[in-house]
């Protein structure tokens, strides 16, 4: 203590060069993809638009209720429900199987095994859903399995490396410590990792069952069937008042997910303390847990998924066409050039749909996050309203915003960009405000407590703790924005989206061979970028 | 009832209370049933306006810190002072800090001087504790309440850290009320000293009255 | 903070839900015994062929062997993909046969779903019908309406852009231009072939042309002004107008020349299983549509037409060659 006095005065500040190195790179990727949506150079807004715009807006507070589209509802839901049931179902079980392959845990030194692992994965989870929809519906034809595969595997590959990441992130110490006591290297985990990491797997398979009924929906736009088909068909021709129905619906099926989710997650978070010396069974989850598997059975039996249709013979005939027809891919240089410029453009687009996003969630989520102690009316008010604005505008499928944006803005990739930021904004605003509630509230109480202003508070005790997390947020949902292209890509007149679209509709299958080639390996350069900027925000 | 000047030592075993009267105090804990007069007034009766000038006056070393993590220190020690700050100065100091000088010779009170601009996330839990001590120095707040405040530190530290907390106490005429686990180092630095068993006041006597084996037998539960 | 999704919980470790976990496991085995129960139920699924097979219902249905059936959605497809109970029952009843219709929603998925043989009679349209036969060998016409012999386009534009009706299609190179879907034979392909007749670059327009993705949306999207021209099919642009839905800022320039478009296909595998005999049994049964027939009338309607007529193979030459052209077929 007496050496302190001795001591040179105040520390220099020194900020981070990697972070300001960053947020300088960030801004200008940012103003170099506005500069790409010509925001800086002409008119980009149509303000004629307006009156349809507006009719789309009356839409929905006129949907159409009547008794003969109720049934088509109710029957569209149905499918919906049973698609993402068994699709989360199939997921959570590829995941499982996955997450050993690809955990560190698993391969330990041997790092060469991990990394080519890591790389298959790579492969299912840069396509979009809507992508393994399409090239099911080439090999299974109208078989339910396209449905649930579409889901599954994509689905299944990115919970698997959530798994096998969240395995990993469990303290070692138990799980070492049975090593050393001599347990077998399953046993090890099964006893060390698993049930520490249980809360968070359960937790995570929930969330993936309310993304997974947006999903079925996206499906039904390329015929799978569900809430998603009949939207499309009445988005054909624009019948807004039944398109709001179907948005509606969704909107419940997604209420009820996030609501058993939380409730699941709540429960696993808090469990309710066990009374008396015999430990009891926890009411709530395992309701939660028969409810899930009775959902499942009734998916399988409604959707009257066989395994036998996988194996058939007409299966192995479609397949084998679809391999000849689309090997080898077509390499000629105007398809190159193309998809170079194409590629530029779904960049831009990402960046802007996420900036967009982030920005608005920033805005929004303090708002939407719910008090961690029982709130006054008006705010309580507030958040509600604001948190099903978020649930509509991410049930409203990115397809329906870019032609409703398009009305109102001139064609380029402005309005396929901004209709995906409005959808993500829709599952990142709820990410953030999720973020919120999670933080520990006491730091900021205790700011509270010695008479700081709310602004302060929030300054001090919140903004500094959520920048990370929801910064990670955004970079991760940066990388399903460049997936997410594909459903906009025709509208917004850009993109890769584009091109596939197009090669699909032509049949021409050497050049969507390239074009999903190019979309992996750009979905695996983001999500580099994006796993360098999280280890730096974190 | 606290008085001023006095220096109040809590002791008691887990769970008997301590940090539940220390939030209610400081009004992070609200009371189910009956008032709390702190600084003369029932805070949960005032204005909110009222009642934040009012908080400002309280300081606390919380027993889990309650340090913000991710911020630099110098902003973790100048919280202290954002009951005072008009909301544009708290904002700008998180770009340019403010009131640098404050908080660097709080920050060599307690030893930390060289850690000003660290992230106070990668500070061992002792600093951390330390941090929260200089928190409340900058705060200079009439009523000092602490929780534990020295759990973590070795006993010169420990010392040095209760004779800030009672000085910066005493600087305002003010009291401080600490919940301690130390017998020793209840008698050594209180004037009084309340025990608490289950909520209830089971003891309270000038520190002068009592020996270290009178406290811990109270700990035992003999009291 | 790398798996956002994956902090929310992570709570501590708790007897309760160790046993919540094996509640969760015994529920999952219920389910894969039950799961495996199902599968031999032979129960039809709601989304694939053998889904309620209309036929089964009404009069003479069941005997003769079942056919699946779709249309491309075009125009109104809400109405014909939600009332095809109507098409099938008629189909049945006159056929004799079990009749499923199966909805699509994407143009490019009623001729995949052609060629696997998931649909084995599908109402295409000009250009898909053309795709359709080259993947699927075998493939034969059936029918085509009335008005598919001499079917048109019209080109629509902006009121502000000021152009008169003309027969002029050079006027339209300068504007913002749209068209419908890509593979629509209405909406694209032979519009762009006229506009190239008259020397105008289909692909040229200025910021690349749009596609809207339905003839309505062409509308509203020139409505709106963010295109100041379009082309859509002239049945749907009669059909709104009529409605009174079109807006008056879309104004009429000009109405393509005729050319052949939708007609009805028939698969090699159904043929094969239902007997040579099925072409002309089909084409008779659509022949035989009459006006007059309140049932008949109905099936009509949902196709706006005034009756089918017979079609040939040739009827569509003109298209593959200019879908070769415009390099859409491949």
């Amino acid at each position: 203590m007496s050496a302190v006095v001795d001591r040179p005065a105040t520390p220099v500040l020194r900020r981070s060069r990697a972070r300001w190195a960053w947020g300088l790179g960030a801004s200008v990727v940012v103003l170099w993809s506005l500069a790409g949506a010509g925001l800086f150079s002409g008119e980009v807004l149509n303000p004629a638009g307006a009156r349809q715009l507006s009719r789309f807006a009356a839409g929905a507070l006129a949907p159409d209720l009547s008794g003969d589209f109720r049934q088509v509802l109710l029957r569209g839901a149905l499918v919906t429900v049973a698609y993402a049931a068994l699709g989360t179902a199939l997921a959570v079980l590829l995941g499982a199987v996955g997450a050993v392959a690809l955990a560190r845990t698993t391969w330990g030194r041997r790092r060469g095994g991990w990394l080519v692992a890591r790389g298959v994965v790579a492969v299912p989870r840069g396509l979009h859903e809507v992508v393994w929809g399409l090239l099911l519906l080439n090999v299974l034809g109208l078989d339910p399995w396209v449905g649930v595969l579409a889901i599954g595997i994509p689905y299944g590959a990115v919970t698997a490396k959530v798994f096998a990441d969240l395995l990993d992130e469990v303290p070692r110490g138990a799980h070492d410590a049975l090593l050393a006591a001599g347990a077998g290297r399953g046993a090890a985990a099964l006893y060390g990792l698993l049930p520490p990491a249980a809360g968070g797997l359960l937790a995570y398979s929930a969330y993936r069952l309310e993304c997974a009924v947006r999903s079925a929906v996206v499906l039904g736009l390329i015929g799978a069937g569900g809430l998603g088909y009949e939207l499309s068909l009445s988005f054909t021709s624009l019948r807004w008042e039944q398109v709001w129905s179907c948005v509606y619906a969704l909107t419940l099926l997604c209420v009820a997910a996030v609501v058993a989710g939380r409730a699941v997650r709540r429960r696993l978070a808090d469990p309710p303390a066990a009374a008396g010396d015999r430990p009891r069974r926890d009411l709530v989850l395992t309701g939660a847990g028969l409810t899930t598997a009775a959902l499942v059975v009734w998916s399988w039996w409604y959707l009257a998924v066989t395994p036998a249709a996988l194996l058939a013979e007409r299966t192995r005939q479609q397949l084998s066409y679809l391999l000849a027809e689309a090997l080898p891919p077509e390499l000629s240089g105007s398809l190159l050039v193309s998809l170079g410029a194409a590629a530029v453009d779904t960049v831009q687009m990402s960046v802007i749909a996420v900036a967009v996003a982030t920005a608005g969630a920033v805005l929004l989520a303090p708002v939407a996050a719910r008090p961690a102690r029982r709130a006054r009316p008006v705010p309580w008010a507030a958040g509600v309203v604001v948190r099903l604005g978020l649930l509509l505008l991410r049930a409203v499928p990115p397809p329906v915003w870019a032609l409703v944006l398009l009305f109102v803005l001139r064609p380029g990739i402005l309005p396929g960009a901004l209709a995906l930021g409005v959808y993500t904004l829709g599952v990142l605003g709820r990410l953030t405000a999720e973020a919120l509630e999670e933080l520990e509230p006491r730091p900021a109480q205790a700011l509270t407590a010695l008479g700081a202003r709310p602004a302060a508070t929030w300054l001090y005790g919140v903004a500094p703790r959520a920048v990370g997390p929801v910064l990670a947020y955004a970079l991760y949902r940066w990388e399903v924005a460049i997936r997410d292209t594909v459903m906009v890509g025709l509208l917004g007149a850009g993109g890769l989206g584009a091109l596939l679209a197009t090669s699909l509709q032509v049949f021409d299958w050497p050049a969507v061979t390239t074009t999903l080639v190019v979309l992996v390996l750009l979905t695996l350069a983001v999500d580099l970028v994006s796993d360098r900027a999280r280890d730096v925000v974190r | 009832m606290v008085g001023a000047g006095e220096r109040v030592g809590l002791v008691g075993p887990s769970g008997a209370g301590k940090s539940t009267l220390l939030g209610l105090a400081n009004g992070s804990v609200a009371p189910t049933a009956g008032s709390v007069e702190v600084l003369g007034h029932d805070l949960a009766a005032l204005p909110p306006g009222r009642a934040r000038r009012l908080r400002a006056r309280v300081g606390t070393v919380h027993q889990h810190l309650e340090l913000v993590g991710p911020l630099r220190v110098v902003h973790n020690v100048n919280a202290g002072r954002l009951g005072t700050w008009p909301a544009w100065r708290s904002a700008w100091s998180l770009l340019r800090p403010q009131g640098v000088p404050e908080a660097a010779a709080a920050l060599a009170e307690v030893g930390l001087e060289t850690r000003l601009h660290e992230r106070t996330e990668r500070l061992s839990g002792g600093q951390q504790q330390r941090v929260a001590v200089a928190r409340v120095l900058v705060q200079r707040p009439e009523l000092v309440l602490a929780d534990e405040p020295a759990s973590a530190l070795d006993p010169v530290l420990t010392d040095r850290t209760m004779a800030l907390l009672t000085g910066v106490a005493a600087e305002r005429g003010g009291a401080l009320v600490a919940s301690l686990h130390d017998p020793a180092l209840a008698l050594r630095h209180c004037s009084r000293v309340v025990g608490l068993v289950d909520g209830r006041v089971a003891l309270d006597a000038p520190a002068g009255s009592l020996s270290v084996a009178d406290l811990t037998a109270f700990y035992a539960g003999e009291a | 903070m790398r798996r956002p999704s994956a902090v929310r919980s992570g709570g501590s470790a708790a007897p309760t839900r160790h046993l919540g976990r094996r509640g969760f496991l015994s529920a999952a085995a219920t389910a894969a015994a039950a799961a495996g129960l199902a599968a031999c139920s032979g129960r039809p699924s709601p989304v694939s062929p053998a889904a309620e097979p209309s036929g089964s219902s009404s009069a003479g249905g069941g005997a003769g062997g079942s056919l699946t059936i779709g249309a491309i959605p075009d125009q109104d497809p809400e109405v014909l993909q939600r009332l095809y109970g109507v098409l099938a029952g008629s189909m049945a009843e006159a056929t004799g046969l079990e009749v499923t219709y199966r909805p699509v929603t994407d143009y490019g998925a009623a001729v995949s779903l052609f060629r696997t043989g998931d649909l084995d009679m599908v109402w295409f349209g000009g250009l898909t019908g053309v795709q359709a036969r080259r993947q699927t060998p075998g493939a034969r016409v059936i029918a085509q309406r009335d008005i598919d012999e001499d079917f048109r386009s019209v080109f629509v534009v902006n009121a502000a852009t000021g152009l008169a009706p003309s027969e002029d299609l050079t006027e339209l190179a300068g504007l913002r231009f749209t068209y419908g879907s890509q593979t629509s034979t209405s909406g694209f392909l032979m519009p762009a072939y006229f506009l190239a007749e008259q020397g105008v670059d289909p692909r040229g327009f200025p910021g690349d042309p749009g596609f809207s993705g339905s003839h309505d949306a062409t509308l509203q999207l020139v409505a709106s002004g963010t295109y100041e021209a379009g082309v859509l099919n002239e049945q749907v642009c009669l059909a709104r107008t009529e409605a009174g839905e079109v807006d008056p800022a879309v104004q009429l320039h000009s109405r393509t020349p005729a050319y052949h478009d939708y007609h009805w296909l028939l698969g090699p595998a159904a043929v094969e299983r239902l007997g040579e005999d099925l072409p002309d049994r089909m084409t008779d049964y659509l022949l035989g549509l009459s006006a007059d027939d309140p049932d008949d009338a109905q099936v009509l309607e949902l196709f706006g037409a005034g009756s089918f007529v017979a079609a040939e193979p040739g009827d569509h030459d003109q298209i593959e060659q200019i879908g070769e052209q415009l390099g859409v077929l491949s």
